[in-house]
């Protein structure tokens, strides 16, 4: 078709190249004064003109160093046909999780499982009901709690009813941690682990079990000191109405064993 | 030269007839292969830079990038990258003028400015390590690496294609008639760059000084649409 120097002339020659360098530095030049003042940084506003910024940068190297803009329409169609879709694709990825909104996302937060903390429930493994109270009866301490007056074998099996509610239909543990219940290392709500002790001394005159029952029910009632509420008003009817009294219950008896 | 004898005696009988092939579309074919090609590693690039995006500011322990992000010294590689670019395209120019030393030189500079590049990523790669911010650390961590990491391995890719063109250059293989192999191979370098402007751009100028997510969200979210977990 065409004799190579009748090929080179349809490039830019060495000067137009050294040109088109120049002007790539000086806009990456200007793209990082942009962000020197301290307080430019990360402003929303500064998007835009680093977008524009990098938009030019970008053809100027696919229509000059690439030559685009000399060669064959197609090649440009096929190369910009690609470019759109992967545009199309990045913005639907961010729609679809609904990251166009202000973070921390709720959704996100909610669904949140730390990652260090799965890692050490697998390793430890103490505190299942089954394993913290001793099967065979044994003889009570005089100065024992009253709130304990079952056998340790039936309050085994309905703590073993709570933590399956507490891990199911109650998605507990989709917001509390307690240590050693699989699955349960939600960082929303406080960390359960040692609720039974901490209960018994939450409210003058109130049991550890009226304590717990209270804040199950009726849980914006009273929140505890030190407690950070990521989601005020996130533990409330939707969660606890679709639980039975008998959930309860046993939800009561499995807390009681995280002493 | 001797390499300047030996151009013509390899280049005539194997090359040359790629430029007269007919095509239908009027593009050789291997250089319309290369277009579609990176045309589909848009896509590659924009879904991993969807990811790091859709994560942004999202990971619940640190690292944050306003802590570890260092803008300057990623804007000097950022130059570094746009001169091997330019390299490149000196490297064609010398190969379209027959220049020998010229295709020898400017393929080596495009490699050598590619190896820099790949130098401050691995330098940066391994503070980051040092700051506690591994791949599994956080959201940030693990968007980051894979999006950095894959450009990165198109980086080294390309550096490898270069120094081998660079060995058929001091063969004297290369040379007008044979442009294309040059040609391709700067397409592919200068779409590793493109992809570099783009990242630049939304993970340090724009996402560099994103911090860790605050303490209490405000704002309310209804708690029944949590009940499908159950």
């Amino acid at each position: 078709m065409s004799s190579p120097a009748a090929h080179t002339s349809r490039h830019p020659s060495f000067k137009q190249y050294v040109a088109i360098a120049i002007f790539l530095f000086a806009i990456t030049i200007v793209e990082f004064l942009i962000i020197l003042p301290e307080g430019f940084r990360g402003q929303g506003w500064t998007i835009a003109p680093l977008s524009i910024l990098s938009a030019i940068k970008f053809a100027a190297v696919i229509f000059f160093y690439m030559h685009l803009k000399f060669d064959n329409r197609l090649l440009t169609w096929i190369f910009l046909g690609g470019l759109a879709l992967g545009f199309a694709v990045t913005f639907a990825l961010i729609g679809l999780f609904s990251a166009f909104t202000p973070s921390p996302r709720p959704y996100a937060q909610a669904n949140a499982v730390a990652f260090e903390h799965a890692a050490e429930s697998e390793g430890e493994h103490v505190e299942t009901p089954a394993d913290a109270e001793s099967p065979e009866p044994k003889p009570e301490p005089a100065d024992s709690s009253p709130t304990q007056p079952a056998p340790a074998a039936a309050s085994d099996s309905l703590a073993a009813e709570g933590q399956a509610v507490f891990t199911g239909a109650g998605i507990c543990m989709t917001c509390h941690t307690i240590e050693g219940v699989p699955g349960a290392v939600g960082v929303i709500g406080p960390d359960l682990t040692h609720i039974a002790t901490e209960a018994a001394t939450r409210k003058p005159g109130m049991s550890a079990e009226e304590y717990l029952y209270e804040s199950i029910q009726e849980p914006e009632i009273f929140i505890a000191e030190g407690v950070e509420r990521a989601l005020p008003g996130l533990m409330t009817d939707a969660i606890v109405s679709g639980l039975t009294d008998a959930d309860v219950d046993a939800l009561v008896v499995f807390l009681l064993a995280q002493e | 030269m001797a390499h300047q004898g030996e151009t013509s005696h390899h280049a005539a009988p194997g090359a040359g007839h790629t430029e007269e092939e007919t095509t239908t579309t009027g593009i050789n074919h291997r250089k319309l292969l290369m277009w579609v090609f990176l045309s589909s590693d848009c896509l590659f690039f924009g879904s991993l830079i969807a990811t790091y995006m859709v994560y942004r500011g999202q990971s619940l322990v640190g690292p944050y990038p306003d802590s570890i992000i260092d803008v300057p010294i990623t804007t000097i590689s950022t130059f570094v990258l746009l001169c091997s670019s330019f390299a490149m395209v000196q490297a064609l120019s010398a190969t379209n003028a027959n220049n020998q030393k010229g295709i020898q030189l400017w393929l080596l500079a495009t490699a050598f400015l590619g190896v820099i590049f790949i130098g401050f990523q691995m330098y940066e790669f391994y503070a980051f390590l040092k700051e506690g911010l591994r791949i599994d650390t956080n959201l940030f961590g693990a968007t980051f690496f894979t999006l950095t990491g894959f450009h990165g391995a198109h980086v080294t890719l390309g550096i490898v294609w270069l120094l081998g063109l660079f060995f058929v250059a001091r063969k004297g293989r290369l040379g007008p008639r044979t442009a294309l192999d040059v040609e391709i191979a700067g397409l592919y370098w200068h779409f590793v760059d493109i992809v570099w402007i783009v990242i630049f751009t939304l993970v340090y100028l724009i996402g560099g000084f994103d911090s860790g997510p605050s303490a209490t969200i405000s704002i309310p979210i209804d708690p029944s649409i949590l009940g499908f977990l159950g």
